[in-house]
């Protein structure tokens, strides 16, 4: 071994805190390495280890991951209940960008921070969502999905409550600088999402223009307690509507604007699991699936009418997460659904 | 000399039980999500894949997933508390809203 070499003014250095070299071979002599100069030795070495051991941490702390605010500006307005933002974790942010940019007209801001690459989505200029990239994880069966925030006031009561009542805590709950704090679960019946106490507010409550986010619907094996279950969590009014036969549909609503509708898993889906799904507000569904294929992504459902008179389909991205499409006419003139 | 290395290493083993120490309590180390692909360590927690189980298809016939445009479109026998159901059912005499209809640029507002 070569040993480690010391300069003279690092030797000078240590022998002025009490420590000796031998004058031959340069080593520290066991038997008076650390003469006592009135300093206990062993707490110097564990001031040192904490130091290093800080110093070590700093970086690791510094690059937590700070995200922007999902309103700018800052507005006043809290709608627990609401969906707030959404993001999508994807194995390939660039591609992703391409084919959202291209079906929406989305912009996109980078920031890396703490090891992640994310991209926040703009539409004219108002943030829409953000864009994580991570690898898929090798070996397991998974696939890319977009995560619904749900506004909350208090994200560590909310988590009190959701445990309470049979949900998985999935992310504890962090606060990350500017965004806010947020949390993610898996409700009881396993549909993921996530509550966030927004630092800057909620969004307001407007029409979302096309290429923003409109609408959320729970598809759950559970319909009733599903709705029991964020009843209890964001105070819901709950409303039954009109259902086929064998299915449920319940709608959620806060601040008297509707904000969710819960459906039955259809029966003959025995693989499928319960999941939030995001609708995008769009002019014209079927032009919309045919860009989507033509993007790389794929037609789950085709388009269809639903009861509001418009068109609903829903959709893959070229990674295979899931989004819906939906027509919401500014006139009033709708179709009857057949 | 060899003493010497063994001292600088059990100062270094010390120094990185406390960083990972300090990591921890920091909350940068994130724990474990449960299987449902969430980081374990470093990255953003709420970076997730979910289980394959986006089955679509068998949306038959009446299977409707929007809200509903304007007014109260309450269906027959709906609300009420007595109805047995696990959640609270909103009274009757509530009409059902709808989704936001105000444009960002202002206007009317209804429900």
């Amino acid at each position: 071994m070569a040993g480690i070499k010391f300069t003279s003014n690092f030797v000078g250095n240590i022998e002025k805190q009490g420590i000796t070299f031998d004058d031959k071979t340069g080593d520290i002599p066991i038997s008076r390495s650390f003469k006592h100069k009135g300093n206990n030795p062993f707490l110097r070495q564990v001031l040192f280890a904490i130091l290093l051991g800080v110093a070590c941490a700093m970086p690791v702390m510094a690059a937590q991951i700070q995200l922007p605010a999902i309103v700018e500006p800052a507005s006043q307005e809290h709608h627990v209940g609401k969906l707030i933002f959404v993001e999508l974790v994807t194995p390939d942010i660039a591609v992703a960008k391409k084919f959202y940019a291209g079906l929406f007209g989305w912009t996109f801001r980078d920031i890396q921070a703490g090891g992640t690459k994310y991209a926040e989505a703009f539409l004219d200029g108002r943030p829409v969502a953000g864009l994580i990239h991570k690898d898929v994880p090798a070996s397991e069966h998974r696939q890319p999905a977009w995560l619904s925030f749900f506004a909350v006031g208090d994200v560590d009561a909310v988590k009190k409550v959701a445990l309470q009542k049979g949900a998985k805590m999935l992310f504890e709950p962090h606060t990350i600088p500017d965004r806010g704090r947020e949390a993610v679960f898996a409700d009881p019946q396993g549909a993921v999402f996530a509550v966030l106490a927004s630092s800057n507010g909620d969004p307001p409550d407007v029409l979302a223009a096309p290429g923003e986010w409109i609408w959320i619907s729970l598809i759950t094996s559970d319909p009733e307690t599903n709705a029991a279950f964020y009843q209890t969590l964001f105070d819901y009014e709950v409303f039954e509507l009109p259902a086929s036969e064998g299915a449920q549909h319940l709608l959620l609503a806060s601040d008297n604007y509707a904000r969710a509708s819960v459906n039955t898993l259809p029966a003959n889906r025995p693989n499928a699991h319960p999941h939030w799904l995001n609708y995008v507000r769009v002019e014209d569904t079927v032009k919309m699936t045919a860009k989507v294929v033509a993007l790389g992504g794929r037609v789950l459902v085709e388009p269809r009418i639903d009861r509001h008179g418009g068109k609903v389909a829903v959709v893959a991205d070229p990674f295979g997460a899931p989004f819906g499409l939906l027509e919401w006419p500014d006139t009033e003139s709708k179709e009857v659904p057949k | 000399m060899n003493i010497l290395i063994l001292r600088w290493l059990r100062w270094l083993a010390l120094a990185f039980v406390l960083c990972t120490l300090t990591a921890l309590l920091s909350g940068c180390i994130l724990p474990p999500g449960g299987g449902y692909g969430y980081d374990d360590g470093g990255g953003y927690g709420a970076a997730y894949y979910e289980p394959f189980g986006f089955d679509y298809g068998g949306w038959g016939h009446g299977y409707q997933v929007a809200p509903f445009r304007g007014g109260d479109h309450r269906s027959t026998g709906g609300g009420g508390h007595a109805s047995g159901r696990a959640y609270r059912s909103t009274p009757a005499s509530h009409s059902m809203p709808s989704i936001p209809s105000r444009s960002r640029s202002g206007g009317s507002r209804s429900h």
